[in-house]
């Protein structure tokens, strides 16, 4: 499976036509030095829409943050083009960065600014009006859910808040047109990590096209419209959720956990499915076989067999994170095993 | 003013509200010895240096405090910032990065020109050091353009330097070399005549040279003097607006 080009699935029929705010066309960086070259992205074409959410999954290394850091302006691609609404951004910088805003990997707020000082200074380095700046502070505090810690210094604030200041600085933009976050939510709870998905969801009412590179599967599945999926500095499959799932050769998966507590029953069974169901999946106690169809009688009759001998199984659908490993590689070097 | 130059002023005091509070937040107590931090020096140096060269001394005090700040505080604010992951969201700011660099920088300008002007006073009340108090507006102006002339040494210091540690020691070592092995606290004319020349490649070569022709009233050697401070300053602008290290390569 996921052989042949990059997959561009059904993007076009799921979208609505709505303008291009993000173009990257051809795009390749490589790194120079004495020991030699390392080309972190090569021949990288994307494009992100008004009011549209793309998420960027790929392994560590995939060059997931230096394709961000090229469009955000950080860093001169190789080659290539990269235009935000419809401006260049490596010839005209200034003009480009007026409408995109970016929360970079890891990156800390000031800790002896308050909350309020963060969104009001930046507000006014990204053209908001100085007349109206505290109305406009105000509603974006409110927005962000920062209202009650505006005095407080940064310093005094929780990870969780301190990411949401970031976000809050990063909307304090008023043409803001495209948004890019590099892994959000890293490092935070999962109460956070909640209401920083509330806020980038509450973006696609506003038109705002959000590009997130992510480590986690089920931020993808809960906030992209699109998915690209990163390996070895290309894009290796680009559509929907739906349209990257279809791309597996199989519509289901037999999960069983639990593989270092086997009876010998337990394994001579497993034995058996794996010769008759190809195994897509390996990582500690945890397998998943690919089943062609989920709901047929026969698989349903190998979970019956499983929890005969109390092994913990499930079946179900092939999830995003099926095809992301199985895109990746991981997948493929498991199979068989 | 055209409006891109006009819009590059309001956001450079935008930076430089931003970075003052949060340094004055975070930094009072240090901050307050560093503006009285000199007047020991001018205490020492005038011991041991005759009359004739106490304006020297102060002015050799006074640039030993405003270079050492300005070259470390700047390049120390960069590392903090490349650090922390803050650059990359400077950088990706609507703004130039001479409005980074300017309002960075500028942070520390208020406290250089309070220490100078304590350090100016106790030299005339402590030392009897005799200065028209007409040429006082015209010493600020040297050193606000001596800060400018040392900015862009911060700068790639800053840029360039692969960790805030490196960075520190960079600055210091640099910032040392600057202020004492240039002629600041003794005339250009004390180095043997081969060095002399090379002297004037150094910008607080002539920063010394101005304040001191401004003490002295000699009106023709400090404009020269600040004529090559503006030169240096130009020079300054326009390589950080080329931005080397603003947008990686």
């Amino acid at each position: 499976m996921a052989s042949g080009g990059p997959l561009r699935g059904t993007a076009t029929a799921d979208r609505p036509a709505e303008e291009t705010v993000l173009r990257v066309d051809g795009l390749s960086k490589t790194y120079r030095s004495r020991r030699g070259d390392r080309t972190a992205n090569a021949g990288i074409d994307l494009e992100v829409r008004a009011g549209e959410i793309l998420a960027l999954l790929g392994p560590n290394g995939a060059g997931k943050t230096t394709l961000l850091r090229q469009i955000a302006g950080q860093l001169l691609p190789s080659a290539g083009r990269i235009t935000i609404g419809g401006i260049d951004i490596v010839r005209h910088p200034i003009p480009a960065k007026e409408i995109l805003s970016v929360i970079p990997q890891e990156c800390e707020p000031k800790a002896n600014l308050t909350v309020e000082e963060h969104v009001r200074y930046f507000a006014l380095l990204k053209g908001a009006d100085p007349a109206g700046i505290r109305p406009y502070v105000d509603a974006l505090l409110t927005r962000t859910g920062l209202a009650a810690e505006r005095n407080r210094l940064v310093r005094e604030l929780s990870g969780g808040l301190r990411r949401r200041v970031l976000i809050a600085v990063a909307l304090a933009a008023p043409n803001l047109r495209l948004l890019l976050l590099d892994e959000p939510t890293t490092g935070v709870d999962p109460e956070a990590r909640r209401a920083v998905w509330q806020l980038v969801d509450a973006l696609r009412a506003e038109r705002i096209a959000v590009l997130l590179t992510t480590h986690y599967i089920e931020e993808a599945e809960y906030l992209a419209d699109r998915v690209a999926v990163i390996d070895h500095g290309r894009i290796v499959a680009e559509g929907s959720v739906d349209a990257i799932r279809q791309r597996l050769d199989h519509a289901g998966r037999l999960e069983v956990r639990g593989l270092d507590h086997l009876t010998p029953a337990g394994r001579a069974l497993l034995d058996e499915l794996e010769r008759r169901y190809p195994v897509g999946f390996r990582a500690g106690n945890t397998e998943r076989l690919r089943v062609a169809d989920p709901f047929s009688p026969a698989a349903s009759a190998d979970l019956a067999r499983l929890a005969a001998l109390g092994i913990v199984a499930s079946l179900g659908p092939v999830s995003l994170e099926d095809a992301y490993l199985a895109l990746v590689g991981n997948g493929r070097s498991e199979e068989g095993g | 003013m055209s409006p891109g130059v006009g819009r590059s002023v309001a956001q450079f005091a935008v930076v430089f509200r931003m970075l003052f509070k949060e340094t004055t937040r975070e930094l009072a107590i240090i901050l307050g010895f560093t503006i009285v931090f000199p007047v020991g020096l001018l205490f020492f140096l005038n011991h041991l240096v005759a009359p004739d060269l106490r304006s020297q001394v102060l002015v050799g005090t006074i640039m030993l405090e405003m270079a050492l700040l300005n070259i470390n505080a700047l390049a120390q604010s960069i590392g903090q910032d490349k650090q922390t992951r803050e650059f990359d969201l400077w950088v990706s700011l609507p703004i130039s990065p001479v409005v980074y660099v300017l309002g960075t920088a500028a942070v520390l300008l208020p406290f250089s020109i309070v220490s100078a002007l304590i350090t100016l006073a106790v030299a005339v009340g402590a030392f009897g050091l005799a200065i028209a108090w007409t040429t006082v507006p015209l010493l600020l102006l040297g050193l606000v353009l001596v800060w400018g002339s040392t900015m862009g040494i911060g700068y790639l210091i800053g840029v360039f330097g692969t960790s805030p540690r490196q960075i520190s020691a960079n600055a210091q070592i640099i910032g040392l070399i600057l202020t004492l092995f240039t002629p600041v606290f003794y005339p250009v004319s004390a180095l043997p005549a081969l060095l002399q020349p090379v002297a004037y490649l150094w910008p607080l070569t002539w920063g010394a040279q101005t304040l001191v022709a401004i003490l002295d009233g000699a009106t023709r050697t400090a404009l020269v003097g600040g004529i090559a401070l503006a030169v240096y300053v130009t020079i300054w602008l326009v390589v950080i607006a080329r931005g080397p290290r603003w947008r990686e390569a």
